[in-house]
C-alpha cells in the first residue's frame, strides 16, 4: 500500500502542479492582494481598506444583488424548462439524437456570437421579439435600453443559454434508466404521470443536484452574457451590473486591483455559502 | 372444476419487422396452477413468447387464449399478469416495501395507502422479506433481490406468473437454492407459472411440464422425465442431457445396424420401440445417453462381440461422483459416464457395451426412428 502512494504522486504531480500555479496559488494571491492598496506594480498593504471601500460602495451592492437575482431565478427555471424538454423529447419524440443535436448547437456556439443575435431579437427598435409582441397587441418593451428591463433581458438570454448543457445531461441520465422500470410500471397500469413523478424525476435527482452545483456556481460568475448581450457594457447605467463585471471593472478600468480582489473574495464566500446551503437541501430533499 | 387448457397459444407467429422470424408456429396449452418452463437455446424464441404472452411484443399471427378469451388486443396491465424480469427492475430509489407497494398504488384500481401496505405485508411474509422492508434494493443480496421482484409481481394478485430467467445473475449455490424457493412459493400460490430458462438443469428441476423450443417452434412439449427419456427428435435427445448424448452414425445393411467397429441385429432392437421402420441402405444417427454407454470392468465373457465398441480413453473429466471418459469414433467425439470408483487411465484400451434398450435412432431429418 505505501509503495503503490508514492508511486501515485509521481502521477499526480503534472496535474497538481497545474492546479496548484494556476487554480490555488491565484486564490492565495487574491487573498493577499486584497488587503493591498496601489497598483499593481507597487502594492502596499492598506489592512481592510478594501473591504471598508466594497461595503460602502452602492454599486457593489447593486452588483451582488443583480448576480443573486440572476443567479436564483435563471437557475431553477432553466432547469424546470429543461427537465420538461429532455423528457418530451426522450418519451414522445422519435429521432432523438437529431433533437440532442440541436439541443447542443447553442453550447457549442460562442456566447459572443449568441449575444449579437439576441441583440437583434431584443432590439427596440427593429427586434424581432418586440415585432411579435406588438402584433399580438402586447406591450412592447426595450429590452436592452430600457434599464428596468436589464435583468429581465439577462436572465432570458441565461435561461436560454443554460438550456443546451442541461439537457444534453438529462437525456443521459435519462438514457440510464432500465426501460424495464417502465415496461412493469405499464403492467401495473401506472399513467404517464404517476410513472414520471414516481420513476423518471426519482432516477434524475442525483443528475439535477449536480447541474444545480454546477449551474448555481456558473450563475455567480456570470459576465460573458453580460458582455455578449450589452454590446461590453453593463447594460443602461450598469443596470445589469454583475460581481464579476464589478471585479473586472475594478481591476482593468479603474485600475484598483486591491479592491477588485476585495470582492473577489467575497463573490468567493457567497458562492461557497450558496452551494453549502443548496447541497444540504438537496440532502434533505433526497432524505 | 375445469382444469384444463388455462392457457392456450395457438400457432403464434411474430416476425419482425427487419424480416427476422423469431417465431414461426407455436402452439401449445397449459393446465392450471402448473409451473411449466419455457427451454431452450438463446434465439429459439421462449422469451419471445413469453413476451407475446405478457402483451409486450404483439405476435404476428395467432392467437393466445386465457381461460377461453383472447389476449391479443387487451392490454399488458388488463391481462391480469405479474411480470419478474432477468435483472428484477426494482426501483431503486423506494424501499423494498415501496417497491412491492407500487403496483397497488398507481393506476386506475390503486388502493389506500394502508391496504396497499397490508397486501403487500402479506406477499412479503410469504417471501420472507418482511424485515428487510425499509432498505434499498442495491443493499439486498441477489436471492433477496429475486424475492422481492417475486412478492412486487404477487401483489396484484395475478391469475398468471411470467418469469424470464430469473436465475441467471445468481450465482450457481444461490440459484440451487432459489429455484427451490420458487417453485414451493409458487405452489404455495397456486399461480399459473412460465418460467423461462435456458438451463436444462433448471428446467428438469423446476417444472411440471417443459416445452422445449428451437429455432422459433416447439420441439417437445412434456415432463421432465419424457423429455430425458424418450426425446421425440434429435434436437431434443442433443439439448438434453450432462454430459451430452453420443451420437454415431449408422447405416442398415443386410439387417443390422452397422457403425465404425460395432454392429447389431435389428432384432436385437425391441419391437415396440420403433416409430418407424429401418430403410435398407439407408445411414441413421445412433444416439446412446453416457450412462448408458458402459465400459466392461470386468473381464465379462463376452457371448456376442458384435454390441461391443472398442476404443482408447482420449481424456478423462471429473463431475461430482462421476467421471466422464472420452474418445473418438469415426470422427465423433463420444463420452461415457461411469461411477467415480471405477479407477481409469488417460490411453487405456476399453470396450464398450451399448444398453441396447435405451438407445435411440434418428433418421437424416432429425426425427425418431427407434
Amino acid at each position: 500500500m505505501k509503495q503503490n502512494q508514492k508511486k501515485a504522486w509521481l502521477f499526480l504531480a503534472p496535474i497538481l502542479i497545474l492546479v496548484t500555479v494556476f487554480s490555488i496559488w491565484p486564490i492565495i494571491r487574491a487573498f493577499i492582494m486584497s488587503f493591498k492598496g496601489g497598483p499593481i506594480i507597487n502594492m502596499q498593504y492598506n489592512g481592510l481598506a478594501n473591504y471598508q471601500y466594497i461595503f460602502s460602495d452602492p454599486d457593489f451592492w447593486h452588483a451582488i444583488a443583480n448576480t443573486a437575482i440572476y443567479a436564483f431565478v435563471t437557475v431553477p427555471v432553466a432547469l424546470i424548462i429543461s427537465i420538461a424538454l429532455a423528457w418530451f423529447v426522450f418519451s414522445k419524440i422519435k429521432h432523438k439524437t437529431f433533437f440532442e443535436t440541436m439541443f447542443f448547437m447553442p453550447y457549442v456556439t460562442s456566447t459572443i456570437a449568441i449575444g449579437i443575435v439576441f441583440r437583434y431579437i431584443l432590439n427596440g427598435k427593429y427586434g424581432l421579439l418586440d415585432y411579435l409582441l406588438r402584433a399580438i397587441h402586447l406591450p412592447a418593451p426595450d429590452w436592452l435600453d430600457d434599464p428596468s428591463m436589464s435583468i429581465i433581458s439577462l436572465i432570458m438570454f441565461g435561461v436560454w443559454a443554460s438550456l443546451a448543457f442541461n439537457i444534453v445531461i438529462l437525456m443521459g441520465a435519462l438514457r440510464n434508466i432500465d426501460p424495464n422500470y417502465y415496461v412493469l410500471a405499464d403492467m401495473y397500469g401506472a399513467s404517464e404521470m404517476e410513472k414520471f413523478w414516481r420513476i423518471t424525476l426519482p432516477q434524475l435527482v442525483p443528475t439535477i443536484t449536480f447541474l444545480l452545483t454546477v449551474n448555481l456556481i456558473g450563475a455567480f460568475k456570470i459576465y460573458t452574457q453580460v458582455y455578449a448581450l450589452f454590446n461590453g457594457a453593463a447594460g443602461q447605467a450598469n443596470s445589469a451590473m454583475t460581481a464579476v463585471f464589478y471585479i473586472y471593472n475594478k481591476f482593468q478600468v479603474v485600475n484598483t486591483p486591491g479592491v477588485a480582489m476585495a470582492a473577489t473574495v467575497v463573490l468567493f464566500f457567497i458562492i461557497l455559502l450558496a452551494t453549502f446551503i443548496q447541497r444540504k437541501i438537496t440532502k434533505k430533499v433526497n432524505s | 372444476m375445469e382444469n384444463k387448457k388455462f392457457i392456450e397459444v395457438k400457432d403464434l407467429q411474430k416476425t419482425y419487422d427487419n424480416g427476422h422470424q423469431a417465431i414461426k408456429s407455436v402452439s401449445f396449452s397449459v393446465n392450471k396452477g402448473d409451473l411449466v418452463c419455457l427451454l431452450g437455446p438463446s434465439g429459439c424464441g421462449k422469451t419471445t413468447t413469453l413476451n407475446m404472452i405478457a402483451g409486450l411484443l404483439a405476435p404476428t399471427g395467432g392467437d393466445i387464449l386465457v381461460e377461453g378469451k383472447s389476449m391479443i388486443h387487451v392490454e399488458p396491465k388488463d391481462r391480469n399478469i405479474g411480470y419478474v424480469f432477468q435483472n428484477y427492475a426494482l426501483y431503486p430509489h423506494m424501499t423494498v416495501l415501496q417497491n412491492v407497494m407500487f403496483p397497488l398504488t398507481v393506476g386506475k384500481g390503486k388502493k389506500s395507502k394502508n391496504e396497499a401496505k397490508k397486501i403487500a405485508k402479506r406477499y412479503m411474509q410469504l417471501t420472507h422479506i418482511e424485515e428487510l422492508a425499509d432498505q434499498k434494493p442495491g443493499k439486498l443480496s441477489g436471492g433477496q433481490q429475486q424475492r422481492v421482484a417475486i412478492a412486487r409481481a404477487l401483489v396484484q394478485e395475478p391469475k398468471i406468473l411470467l418469469m424470464d430467467e430469473p436465475l441467471s445473475n445468481l450465482d450457481a449455490r444461490l440459484r440451487l437454492k432459489i429455484r427451490e424457493e420458487i417453485r414451493a412459493l409458487v405452489k404455495e400460490v397456486g399461480i399459473t407459472t412460465l418460467f423461462v430458462t435456458h438451463d436444462q438443469e433448471e428446467a428438469l428441476s423446476i417444472g411440471d411440464r417443459i416445452i422445449l423450443f428451437n429455432e422459433g417452434t416447439v420441439q417437445q412439449n412434456d415432463t421432465g422425465d419424457n423429455l430425458y427419456l424418450e426425446p421425440v427428435n434429435q434436437f431434443a435427445a442433443n439439448f438434453i442431457g450432462n454430459p451430452v448424448i453420443d451420437n454415431f452414425k449408422v447405416k442398415v445393411e443386410n439387417d443390422y445396424v452397422v457403425g465404425k467397429g460395432f454392429k447389431f441385429a435389428i432384432t436385437d432392437l425391441k419391437n415396440e420401440r420403433f416409430k418407424k421402420t429401418l430403410q435398407e441402405g439407408q445411414t441413421y444417427t445412433l444416439s446412446v445417453r453416457p450412462e448408458n454407454l458402459l465400459p466392461l470392468m470386468t473381464e465379462v465373457k463376452i457371448e456376442n462381440d458384435d454390441h461391443y465398441l472398442e476404443a482408447d480413453i482420449e481424456d478423462i473429466e471429473l463431475i461430482g461422483r462421476e467421471r466422464v471418459l472420452k474418445f473418438t469414433n469415426d470422427g465423433n467425439s463420444e463420452r461415457s459416464l461411469i461411477n467415480l470408483e471405477h479407477q481409469v487411465k488417460r490411453g487405456d484400451h476399453l470396450t464398450f457395451s451399448f444398453k441396447l434398450k435405451r438407445v435411440y435412432i434418428f433418421d437424416d431429418n432429425g426425427e425418431r426412428v427407434y
